[in-house]
């Protein structure tokens, strides 16, 4: 690292030869307000918001465009800085629609949070505002509103030099500019989504979000993705304890400031629909509810009765979930196959950005905890299908439904002499079973996902569980005969059991993970 | 595709390209070449030169809409721009145009209903010394009066 | 007063090889080729004074100076010929009349930087001027003054023509730049600056045709003898276009210093059909407008139009009689911006128009008490804040008409309506 020391209205900061004085700012923690500029895009310099006062120079200059070299003296705060604010804030605002009260941004709006801050001078425009396109749906999950655009470029730049599909462009010329798709295009690539998170205005909102609720009102609980094994870092964002949307937490280790589309909205086919409340037996003329009592000691005699079985765990079950349930399973019945749910796709050019080809975001954790074993889950099903196991005990995937041979296994499964399913909902695979047991989603969960690439991340519970269901680690605990105050305890068992996980404990797992290699050394 | 070059102006095509260090930089050149071929340069004529120069069709589109010359609708045979800016408002540039939409009976950015003319107001050709002055097409016609820019008009067929 | 720049157009055949050739032409670039290092030849322009003819007025040789010499990508040399300024149609004329003194110049040019590849980028709307140069491109590639070992001196240049497509904001250097590269007509960032990143990232030179077509002449009669011409700042001679309510409208070729008020009454006439002069623009559109009342003691150079609180600028010398409406000529101006802002940087895109609309308003009757200090407050916003200097280019007009004009613009509101006709 080469330093680079400046002044920053008056404070000495040591920054890094390279760096922009906005980039010096923000590593010393001090926020230069702009709008075009963003740190993972190229520069654009175009919004004017960041201008600041260098000593020496006579013009005011753009903090994102000017290196940052030893001596130099920026003023953030001075008088021309601040009237240059204004003025830019002004010009901003002059055409800007009066939509706050219909526009989804508000609450998290970039020029609502920078008049608030640098400017609060009434308007002073007094002709006829240009008017634009509203309403216009860029893509299946985009839709553009010409008026609030403030032209900032960030979503062509994202659409360049990140997922380099170029669908956005600028048209016109002058105060006609606005941002376009071409005729006839969509905007449906992969990580569509990713400009609604930086656009800073309510130009490109989220249609699934729409109206839905204020962002003032929504809960914020930092967490992990439950759609793959990147594991990429997000905020469950809740109201009257439903999810509203995920927005992506910066981690530059995973996903740096991105969320791909399916991800995002994963939440939807993961939580909604009917929740199970109740465990139940099979008795004459169907499934019928019973006390977790009654429930947890069929299990474990039906499991013990009817060897050999094979144990199937989600590829969203946590570590702390994957570590009991092995045990439980060995103790319960010691010749069980146990596998961890786990299947590749094929993925395009633009999804390789981001995501993995799977949809089992710990299938590399549970195996670590000591569930599952290189053959993987697909010879496991086969000998279901073929008939050579007599039990089962299925958690949080619905199998008929995800299999390609659905009729077969279905048909297996209601041959199985004894059947165990633990999911949230009455799934297809839930419907055959003998015992079925409530539990719980990614949502309502606190435990952690070791990524892909061997790093282990945190979930924080957003939500709490419906009555009735309990958490699959009380589940295996009670299972098992253990008893936890919560998964932090569990996972500092298996911290010391798991050679991998040594010394590792939620603290030093923080808010943006720890990587299992680093770890070692 | 919808549209392609003829033979020859794929040939003027690979010539254009061949002049330039980088084939990016002969957009311009490209997209006159089409709207000479095409009359216009529509969403199909973006498609297609977005192809043959290897570039993302938005970027044609940005460019196209960003310059005054290139046409995305049709227009008349002939493209009557009246320069409008002060050297020739000095001159009385207003009176020429006034002048020519009495006798065409259009608007400005109106084009005649037999498809002959188009009359738009345009920012100044550099022809101040010779104002009030219009452009019609590729030709200049400088000195005009209010007279003799009934007369140019009616020469053009 | 010295014709440097206009020396040949007089002649029929001005346009040609052959004309050109029998006035001396491409003997400067014989002679840059025998005996000059790129050097040397750099520091004979900047011994000539000669600055950058275009408007900004940047002494010439310094900025070739600035080009890397050892940067191992290619470098470039443009000849803008995109000449919008309103008020300014020197080049057209140098174009169709000389063009081997801009092809010649250009060349020569790029000796300097030891570029190999050199455009001249001419304004789309220039069909003719376009033919003209073409024309002669080909007649000094079949010379031998382009291609490969130009006359046999190891040297290579290659020089491309062309074509705009309907944009101001491309005579801005970077913004020509971008339109050369394919595409908008975005100005750039600066920093980095043309000479070290410029045309595709490569070290970049970009010239006015009239900076250009003046070193041949400079290069044949040498540095010495441009630098006599003219004053301590401002050397050489200068194309003043010259239009508005004037009896000879035209290019006039000037020594630099000589004296405004005779060069408008005796050598362009004097204002038409005997009306009074009212105000003069002295540099093209964007230059602050001068009162009549002003004009005694301004010489012909950088420095006095400088020192008088305007600019030389393109040198577009715009005359206004007293029956101008000096509401209705600045919101013609303030209208020209508006339609030319190429929209990327925030202060320009809305400010540039927030002024036409207010202008607009004025002209056609709704002024309103308040409109005049707005325009000023948003001139002084755009101002100093935008990515390229056309945010200042339309700034000073807008502010300079209020400014000497105030009573008249206070009349046409308080009457809502001109009170000039």
């Amino acid at each position: 690292m080469d330093p680079v020391k400046i002044t920053l209205d008056g404070k000495e900061i040591t920054t890094e030869k390279g760096k922009t004085v906005i980039q010096a700012a923000a590593d010393a923690g001090i926020d230069i307000p702009h709008y075009c500029y963003h740190p993972k895009l190229t520069i654009a310099g175009n919004c004017r918001m960041c201008l600041v006062e260098i000593e020496k120079m006579p013009k005011l200059q753009i903090a994102c465009n000017t290196q940052a070299t030893e001596g130099m003296a920026v003023k953030t705060q001075s008088p021309k800085v601040l009237e240059a604010r204004r003025a830019v804030m002004e010009f901003l605002l002059i055409n800007h629609p009066l939509d706050c009260p219909i526009c989804d941004q508000a609450g998290e709006c970039w020029l609502q949070d920078y008049y608030m801050k640098h400017d609060l001078t009434p308007s002073r425009f007094d002709e006829r505002k240009e008017h634009e396109r509203k309403r216009e749906i860029f893509g299946p999950y985009v839709v553009f509103d010409g008026e609030r655009c403030i032209k900032c470029t960030r979503c062509v730049r994202f659409f360049q030099e990140v997922t380099h599909t170029d669908e956005l462009t600028v048209v016109n010329r002058g105060d006609h500019s606005t941002i376009a798709l071409f005729p006839g295009q969509t905007l449906d690539n992969p990580l569509s989504v990713n400009v609604v998170d930086i656009c800073p205005v309510g130009a490109l909102t989220d249609r699934d979000f729409r109206f839905k609720v204020r962002v003032w009102y929504l809960k914020k609980t930092p967490s992990i993705c439950p759609g793959c094994s990147t594991g990429c870092n997000i905020s469950v964002e809740t109201y009257q304890n439903r999810i509203a949307r995920f927005k992506p937490r910066v981690n530059e280790a995973v996903n740096s400031h991105w969320l791909c589309d399916e991800g995002r909205y994963v939440f939807h086919s993961l939580t909604e629909g009917e929740r199970l409340t109740s465990p139940m037996i099979r008795q004459e003329g169907g499934l019928v509810p019973v006390d977790w009592d009654t429930a947890l000691q069929a299990v474990a005699a039906g499991l013990a009765a009817n060897a050999p079985a094979a144990a199937i765990l989600s590829g969203r079950s946590t570590n702390e979930e994957a570590f009991l349930f092995g045990r439980m399973m060995k103790k319960i019945s010691p010749e069980a196959k146990q596998e961890v749910f786990y299947r590749e796709r094929e993925l395009t050019e633009v999804e390789k950005v981001l995501m993995s080809p799977d949809r089992s975001p710990n299938f590399r954790g549970a195996r670590h905890m000591g569930v599952g074993s290189e053959a993987g889950v697909e010879p496991l099903l086969q000998a279901i299908i073929e008939g050579r196991l007599r039990s089962a005990y299925i958690v949080g995937e619905d199998l008929v439904s995800l299999s390609e041979d659905g009729e077969n296994l279905k048909s297996a499964l209601g041959k199985l002499s004894f059947l165990v399913v633990q999911d949230i909902r009455m799934t297809p695979t839930a419907a055959l079973a003998h015992v079925v047991l409530p539990a719980t989603h990614f949502g309502e969960k606190a435990g952690t996902y070791t990524n892909r690439r061997g790093r282990v991340q945190k979930l924080e519970a957003a939500i709490v569980p419906p009555a009735g269901a309990l958490q699959d680690w009380e589940i295996f605990s009670r299972l098992l005969g253990e008893s936890y105050a919560a998964p932090e305890e569990i996972f500092a068992v298996a911290a010391r059991e798991v050679p991998a996980y040594a010394g590792l404990d939620y603290e030093k797992i923080g808010a943006l993970g720890a990587d299992l290699e680093a770890q070692k050394q | 595709m919808a549209v392609a070059f003829s033979q020859e102006s794929l040939k003027r095509f690979d010539e254009i390209v061949h002049r330039y260090p980088k084939k990016e930089a002969a957009m311009l050149p490209v997209l006159y070449l089409a709207q000479r071929e095409f009359g216009y340069i529509g969403p199909e004529v973006m498609d297609y030169v977005a192809e043959i120069m290897d570039v993302p069709v938005a970027r044609v589109y940005g460019v196209v809409t960003f310059y005054t010359m290139f046409n995305m609708k049709p227009i008349g045979r002939h493209h009557i721009q009246v320069c409008r800016t002060l050297p020739c408002a000095l001159a009385g540039s207003e009176r020429i145009t006034a002048a020519i939409k009495e006798k065409l009976k259009i608007g400005v950015g109106e084009t005649t209903p037999d498809g002959r003319f188009t009359l738009t107001e345009v920012e100044c050709l550099a022809s101040c010394g010779t104002a009030p002055m219009m452009q019609v097409n590729d030709d200049y016609y400088e000195n005009l009066t209010e007279k003799n820019v009934g007369e140019i008009l009616d020469r053009l067929k | 007063m010295e014709k440097i720049l206009l020396r040949n157009i007089d002649a029929p055949d001005s346009h040609t090889l052959a004309g050109h050739r029998s006035r001396g032409g491409y003997r400067a670039l014989e002679k840059v080729l025998r005996e000059m290092t790129p050097e040397k030849l750099i520091d004979e322009v900047k011994a000539s004074g000669l600055r950058g003819r275009g408007g900004a007025g940047f002494p010439t040789g310094m900025k070739w100076g600035f080009v890397p010499k050892d940067n191992p990508k290619p470098k470039y040399v443009v000849c803008n010929a995109d000449e919008s300024e309103p008020g300014t149609f020197k080049d057209r004329l140098l174009i169709e009349k000389d063009p081997h003194a801009i092809v010649e110049g250009t060349i020569i040019a790029a000796y300097a930087i030891r570029s190999h590849t050199a455009f001249i980028y001419i304004r789309g709307e220039m069909f003719y001027g376009a033919q003209v140069l073409e024309r002669a491109i080909d007649e000094a590639a079949a010379a031998g003054y382009l291609g490969k070992n130009i006359l046999g001196s190891g040297y290579d240049i290659d020089l491309i023509l062309h074509r705009g497509a309907g944009a101001y904001i491309c005579g801005e250097e970077t913004g020509l730049l971008s339109s050369l590269e394919g595409g908008k007509g975005w100005p750039k960032l600066k920093p980095p600056f043309p000479a070290t990143h410029g045309l595709f990232g490569s070290p970049t030179v970009v010239n006015n045709v009239e900076t250009l077509a003046a070193l041949p002449w400079i290069i044949e009669q040498g540095a010495a003898r441009y630098a006599a011409i003219g004053t301590e700042k401002s050397k050489g001679t200068k194309l003043f276009s010259v239009s508005g309510h004037i009896k000879k409208p035209g290019v006039y070729e000037v020594d630099m210093g000589y004296p405004f008020k005779k060069f408008l009454e005796e050598d362009c006439g004097g204002v038409a059909n005997g009306r009074k002069l009212k105000g003069v623009i002295p540099g093209g559109a964007s230059m602050p407008v001068l009162r009549a009342e002003e004009l005694d003691g301004i010489t012909m150079d950088y420095e006095s139009f400088q020192a008088a609180g305007t600019l030389l600028g393109s040198g577009g010398v715009i005359v206004m009689d007293e029956s101008t409406c000096m509401v209705r000529a600045a919101w013609n101006i303030a209208r020209f911006f508006a339609h030319e802002s190429c929209g990327q940087c925030s202060p320009c895109r809305e400010g540039c128009h927030w002024m036409e609309k207010i202008f607009n308003r004025i002209e056609h009757g709704a002024g309103r008490a308040g409109d005049l200090e707005m325009i000023l407050s948003i001139s002084g916003n755009i101002g100093g804040n935008t990515i390229c200097p056309f945010g200042d280019a339309a700034s000073w007009p807008a502010a300079a008409f209020i400014k000497k004009f105030r009573s008249e613009f206070d009349e046409h509101i308080a009457a809502g309506k001109c009170t000039i006709h």
